[in-house]
């Protein structure tokens, strides 16, 4: 599929990258990307469920554009977050949905997209599309 | 441990991100020696058929390799009567279902752990709220071990006990020869969830006096989707057909059914036929080894593993006694368990993470994961000595 130029130019990085250590040191350094949610707002509302670690994410929009903010004690789900953040921040919900999981394999991150106890990057995605629908809705 | 043995497992060959894998996440699934391959592929290539039913010679010899794995499964355990599962999850609630049903009443009560896998607690969680059952839970102590004296206590009106032989979380191996007997003193029957226990322990059913055994192939080499249910003999003919279908019965007309009077009768539909035949190669596989000196050796991995990570500032939970598993759970107090997996899937060790389907035990020790790292028959102690290096470059890099 076609990527928004911001997270086509993050794919092309990280498969740059031959060490798959380096590409998960990469993932933890996309952590600052996320907009923060404040901890004392996570809720079961926000909770990623299925998540292995204690992650959360709001989705609203900003003067029409997706704003997802979010916050996980996993660093790497927090990384996960943070490239998601750049695929869709600011986008229009509508181009946001056109966004496939497909990508995070792409950049070859995670070994699996099969949605899953153990795939936080997966419940995570689905939820983040799921809020951007409602919202659209 | 004989190197050589490694040989029997192609899978050992493998590399994952470029470098050799170490598979150390064994307390979820074991991995397959070349036998066991063969074994069903042989079946697949030569003898499919379906079994107890058909004449002809592909028939016959499915039908012979199947019961085969039950012979072998009578043999190794001195069992009388053995259900084939497709594991112990659904050996678990075979119990619940076709001894459970017929015989607890509204006011009666089943004991539990906190130790429990969820495959042992749903089923009877289930059972309960259907037929106004009490659950009862022996709680865990500080040191991971069951509390004794609360179990003697809960067994006043119990009329099942279900305790796991060895935690899938801690590796701490459960009195059960003291669970049992003093569930037998006060009337209860006892089911023990081998699942853990078996790869271990050659356990003489007979002698062991649970009433109930259930435990699944994948963990001891053979293959996943197959497991049993061990049970006496008094007990068996106690226990009603709980799925119907083709090969349990013995009669059916338009007015009603007779059924099989053997384990058949609890294997209705086509069975695991190929995982049968692997199952029973695997059994002829470990027969060739030294169970008890090669669980001393895990053991000893697993006590300078855990040696080891204590010395990195982790928490280890568990406590490797001499008839405990090696099976080694552990966090860092910063670096996340998740973090952890993926990174030391990055240079090929392969453990496991998460509440490992023991939730209330997780509960119970204020966690809600842990790093698990399990070893079997074909790890070595270079594996545990690389883990624990490769650990160390993780924590220095990263936490």
């Amino acid at each position: 599929m076609t990527y928004p130029a911001q997270l086509l130019e993050l794919i092309e990085e990280f498969q740059d990258v031959e060490s798959h250590m380096e590409r998960l040191e990469m993932v933890f350094e996309m952590a600052e990307e996320v907009v923060a949610l404040p901890v004392e707002t996570w809720s079961d509302t926000t909770r990623i469920v299925g998540c292995q670690s204690e992650a959360h994410v709001n989705v609203s929009l900003d003067e029409g554009k997706v704003l997802m903010a979010g916050g996980a004690d996993a660093q790497l789900v927090q990384g996960l977050m943070g490239i998601l953040t750049i695929a869709i921040n600011g986008s229009a919900p509508a181009q946001a949905l056109l966004l496939s999981p497909q990508f995070a394999q792409e950049m070859g991150i995670l070994n699996s997209l099969s949605p899953s106890r153990s795939n936080g990057f997966r419940n995570m995605f689905d939820k983040v599309m799921l809020e951007i629908r409602k919202l659209e809705s | 441990m004989n190197l050589a043995l490694r040989d029997d497992f192609p899978i050992l060959q493998r590399r994952v991100h470029g470098h050799q894998l170490v598979y150390l996440d064994n307390a979820a699934t074991t991995q397959k020696p070349q036998v066991v391959i063969d074994a069903m592929s042989d079946y697949y290539t030569q003898s499919n058929a379906n079994v107890h039913r058909s004449v002809h010679t592909l028939a016959g010899e499915a039908t012979d390799g199947y019961e085969s794995c039950r012979t072998r499964l009578k043999s190794w355990f001195n069992a009388e009567r053995a259900i084939i599962t497709s594991g112990t999850t659904e050996a678990i609630n075979l119990v619940a279902h076709a001894w459970g049903r017929a015989n607890l009443v509204e006011g009666d009560a089943i004991v539990l752990t906190e130790m429990e896998h969820h495959s042992d607690i749903v089923p009877w969680q289930m059972l309960a709220e259907e037929r106004g059952v009490e659950v009862r839970y022996v709680p865990v102590l500080d040191d991971f071990t069951l509390d004794m004296d609360v179990y003697g206590a809960s067994l006043d009106g119990a009329k099942l006990v279900c305790v796991v032989h060895t935690s899938n979380v801690l590796g701490v191996r459960n009195p059960v020869e003291d669970i049992i007997r003093l569930a037998h003193e006060s009337g209860a029957k006892v089911l023990i969830d081998a699942a853990q226990g078996v790869p271990h322990d050659r356990i003489d059913f007979d002698a062991f006096g649970a009433d109930f055994m259930a435990f699944s192939a994948h963990k001891m080499c053979g293959p996943t989707g197959i497991g049993a249910l061990l049970v006496r003999p008094e007990i068996f003919e106690e226990m009603q057909p709980f799925m119907g279908g083709g090969d349990m019965i013995e009669t059916v007309t338009t007015e009603g059914s007779t059924y099989q009077t053997n384990e058949h009768k609890f294997e209705a539909g086509t069975p695991r036929i190929a995982e049968a035949i692997g199952w029973d190669a695997a059994f002829g596989w470990m027969e060739a080894l030294d169970l008890e000196h090669e669980h001393k050796r895990l053991l000893e991995i697993a006590r300078y593993t855990a040696r080891e990570l204590r010395s990195l500032g982790m928490t280890v939970y568990g406590r490797h006694d001499d008839s405990d598993s090696a099976v080694v759970s552990f966090l860092h107090p910063t670096l996340h368990s998740e973090d952890m997996a993926h990174l030391l899937d990055a240079v090929g060790f392969a453990v496991r993470t998460g509440h490992h389907c023991a939730q209330p035990l997780l509960n119970r020790l204020g966690i809600s994961s842990t790093v698990r790292a399990s070893f079997y028959l074909y790890n070595t102690m270079d594996e545990a000595e690389a883990f624990i290096a490769q650990l160390k470059t993780i924590l220095e890099r990263f936490a």
